[in-house]
């Protein structure tokens, strides 16, 4: 898991620029890449991790768990994609209406492989995901956020991660089986 | 077989040198001593370029609405006043000199004169009366 890595937060908090430096490539992939598929647009998705950067530096003394710095991280850049979401009107983000049934959520198998002639339909299909389920997803698929990290990063209730993560999984395999049962 | 994680990554690994140029110039900005300029730009202005553009948007705004406001009112000065409005305020001038009169200036009355009288005189006046 992300959180359990050996990351020099305490000397980006006194101030040393190589430790930053280490900080932002260790996470500026994995963090563009959440931030492109939720926003679709290049440049609005490299502004966002800039402004995402430049908080950590002005926030870090706010950081009081050096282990959760990938969460935090992935939190203000969250915050960041929700006001861009309400900048465009748009709500998705914030609302939406999955039923929670924890007792369902029990017996998933929790493996994701995909064949090389499958990465462009799951490409696909994880873009026709609701905004909410997509997050969740690709913040398990990116950096393997156990389910209260995601509720903190997502600032919503574990319950909810839980079964948004359900869903979008279910929907996913759904969606690559009917894949590949049209090819055949 | 790959992972969801590493699809993810290699698609989007073209934009590593644009994330290595943010967070370089992120790094140096943020850690550079004495620049104050960098600091300013960081911290005041790069956050909300947006409002600080829209404000610069409608400075610009105004400075035309007064530039072309003011080059109005000097054509409507070099305008004025026309010949036919200096000939009827001639008139109205002599009209209103008729109604008057010469307009000659008033003989000023001359100032009384009044003598200051000692204090001591008045005080024996008083006594004696």
């Amino acid at each position: 898991m992300a959180e359990s890595e050996q990351l020099p937060v305490q000397s980006a908090r006194d101030g040393n620029p190589a430790a930053w430096n280490a900080l932002f490539r260790r996470y500026q992939l994995p963090l563009y890449a959440y931030v492109f598929e939720l926003v679709h647009n290049e440049q609005q998705a490299l502004d966002l991790v800039q402004e995402t950067f430049i908080a950590a530096v002005k926030h870090i003394g706010g950081l009081r768990d050096d282990e959760k710095f990938g969460s935090w991280l992935f939190g203000i850049a969250h915050q960041k994609i929700i006001q861009f979401w309400r900048k465009r009107g748009g709500k998705e983000l914030l609302l939406d209406e999955i039923p929670e049934s924890p007792d369902e959520l029990e017996n998933q198998p929790d493996e994701f492989l995909i064949r090389r002639e499958q990465e462009t339909e799951f490409m696909e299909l994880l873009n026709q995901l609701p905004l909410p389920q997509r997050s969740v997803l690709l913040l398990h698929f990116v950096e393997d956020f156990s389910l209260a990290e995601i509720a903190r990063i997502t600032e919503t209730q574990t319950g909810t991660v839980k079964s948004r993560l359900h869903y979008a999984k279910k929907s996913l395999r759904t969606l690559l089986e009917k894949k590949n049962e049209n090819a055949a | 077989m790959k992972t969801p994680r590493e699809i993810l990554l290699e698609r989007h690994q073209a934009a590593a040198p644009k994330l290595d140029a943010i967070r370089h110039e992120i790094v140096n900005s943020k850690f550079r001593r004495g620049n104050f300029a960098v600091t300013i730009w960081n911290e005041l202005i790069f956050p909300s370029r947006r409002i600080w553009a829209g404000l610069a948007a409608i400075w610009v705004v105004i400075f035309i609405f007064n530039f072309s406001q003011r080059d109005q009112s000097e054509l409507m000065a070099k305008k004025f006043p026309s010949p036919e409005m200096i000939s009827s305020f001639q008139q109205q001038e002599k009209l209103l000199a008729e109604l008057i009169g010469p307009n000659e200036p008033r003989v000023a009355e001359p100032p009384k004169t009044i003598l200051p009288q000692p204090r001591s005189e008045r005080r024996f006046e008083i006594l004696t009366a």
